[in-house]
């Protein structure tokens, strides 16, 4: 109770700043529409960033990317919304433009604020080229007529007004800059951490406004999903110290299997199964030699 | 010097008992005895994995030494263990698992049948694996049977121990982890 005054409270704050002015039409840079994507590639790192596993209720057999499962969190549950080609429920009706602003701004061809579940905050972090492929990948998925729920959150968070507000406290639009003094490998898993698998989403805690920790990243947290429990740390000393190698990692990524010989369960079950396993050797030493080398 | 030896002595049967009691968080009763069979199953998964990481020499009778492990904790050897309601602490059980009985025991019993499938390809080590659905293939986004198939099974076709014994070893192994992961994914709690 005393948790949800704090938020509440906190948050009546934010929304009386009234900043309307933030909700201002982010631009995208025209070029996007003049780079050619590649369908496997951008399908590949459909795969990678987890859109196909939260866009699709792999349980229920639900069609690919037709809307996700309910994400039961404290804030309420969300849905992940129909991203097909229909243009009355998905995307249909969205060009590459509106594509990158959802990616990079958070933000709908309407100019509507995404909730931070969707995880904007880190695919703000993909390259122009990726971002090309990812919508070629996009327009290849066949269209289905069906929308997904409505999130279904409580007061204050069902308040979208705020969303602007919290993406001018919370959130930086920025490409990837790699580190010059660092290797490719750890460049390339750097890229991949950060901009598309995302893994700070769960492994890093979040503040009362649903912020992710950024001064902390991977450190562990109380899950956001119902029933989940807790995420483990996947700093580098955490991972050293629970006796985890590259080589573990790399092979836990791929085959859900973990350095101690226990199976994944939980969410990380799922990020394996339908995202990890479809990547790269090489992409996942490189996440693996990232991480182990923060 | 009788005194020291004989302190010495409780001390390290102290420390030898508490760490028994302490293996598994302080589990008692059916909530052990499962935790227990689990253990046995991760080391040997471990055992194997060590192997295909290169961690260590590949050996076709440990593989099978693993897999019968597993093929006796496997079916009603694991469903026994669960009887409705066991959620005492610290298990990491869900209560869904009564929900989805069916489900749950369709997991186990396939994990006998993989296990000794598993065995059963013990001397496929050479037999080249197909990736996993990646570049180049048109299945990754729509459609497709990666994509909306039942992940119960862990995303495959069901087959008989016999069909897994003329698969790679390597691809059979993957399977029998998915189908781990695919049961600790619906039914366990992480508790990290």
């Amino acid at each position: 109770m005393k948790r949800a005054l704090i938020i509440l409270s906190g948050f009546s704050v934010v929304l009386a700043m009234g900043w309307n002015s933030l909700n201002s039409e982010a631009t995208v840079a025209s070029s996007l529409k003049e780079l050619k994507g590649d369908v496997n590639r951008g399908a590949y790192l459909a795969r990678a960033s987890g859109c196909i596993a939260c866009h699709t209720d792999v349980v229920n057999g639900g069609a690919s990317l037709a809307g996700g499962p309910p994400l039961k969190t404290p804030f309420g549950t969300f849905y992940a919304p129909n991203l097909t080609t229909d243009t009355v429920h998905g995307i249909g009706g969205w060009d590459v433009d509106d594509f990158a602003l959802a990616l990079r701004y958070g933000q709908n061809p309407k100019g509507d604020s995404y909730y931070p579940a969707f995880p904007y905050t880190f695919y703000t972090k993909l390259s122009d080229q990726d971002i090309a492929d990812l919508w070629a990948a996009f327009q290849t998925v066949p269209a289905v007529g069906q929308s997904a729920e409505e999130h279904q959150l409580g007061f204050p968070f069902n308040q979208r007004a705020g969303l602007p507000v919290w993406q001018a406290l919370f959130f930086s639009e920025e490409r990837f800059q790699p580190d010059k003094n660092k290797s490719e490998k750890y460049n390339r898993g750097a890229y991949l951490v950060e901009a598309a698998t995302h893994c700070a989403a769960c492994h890093s805690e979040r503040n009362l406004f649903g912020a992710l920790d950024q001064d902390n990243p991977f450190t562990g947290s109380k899950s956001m999903l119902e029933g989940e429990g807790k995420v483990p740390a996947i700093t580098k000393q955490a991972l050293q110290d629970k006796g985890w190698t590259e080589l573990d990692l790399a092979y836990a990524l791929k085959s859900g299997l973990k350095h101690d010989g226990d199976a994944f369960g939980g969410s990380m079950g799922e990020v394996v199964r339908d995202g990890t396993s479809f990547m790269q050797k090489e992409d996942l030493e490189a996440i693996a030699h990232y991480l182990m080398n923060q | 010097m009788f005194k020291k030896s004989a302190k010495y002595l409780i001390a390290v049967g102290l420390t030898v008992s508490t760490a028994v009691v302490m293996a598994h968080g302080g589990a008692t009763g059916i909530v052990k005895e499962r935790m227990d069979a689990m253990g046995d199953m991760k080391d040997s998964m471990k055992e194997v994995s060590d192997m295909f990481k290169g961690k260590a020499p590949y050996d076709a009778n440990k593989v099978r030494a693993a897999a019968d492990v597993i093929k006796g904790h496997s079916g009603n050897a694991l469903t026994k263990l669960f009887p409705e309601g066991s959620l005492q602490h610290p298990t990491e059980a869900k209560a869904i698992i009564w929900d989805e009985w069916d489900r749950f025991s369709k997991l186990a019993d396939h994990l006998g049948t993989l296990s000794e499938g598993l065995a059963n390809a013990a001397e496929n080590k050479d037999t080249p694996i197909e990736e996993k659905g990646m570049m180049g293939n048109s299945s990754m986004m729509g459609g497709g049977n990666m994509m909306g198939n039942s992940s119960v099974m862990g995303g495959h076709m069901v087959h008989t121990a016999e069909e897994y014994g003329k698969m790679p070893v390597e691809m059979v192994f993957k399977m029998v982890t998915d189908n781990c992961s695919s049961c600790h994914t619906r039914f366990r709690k992480e508790k990290e």
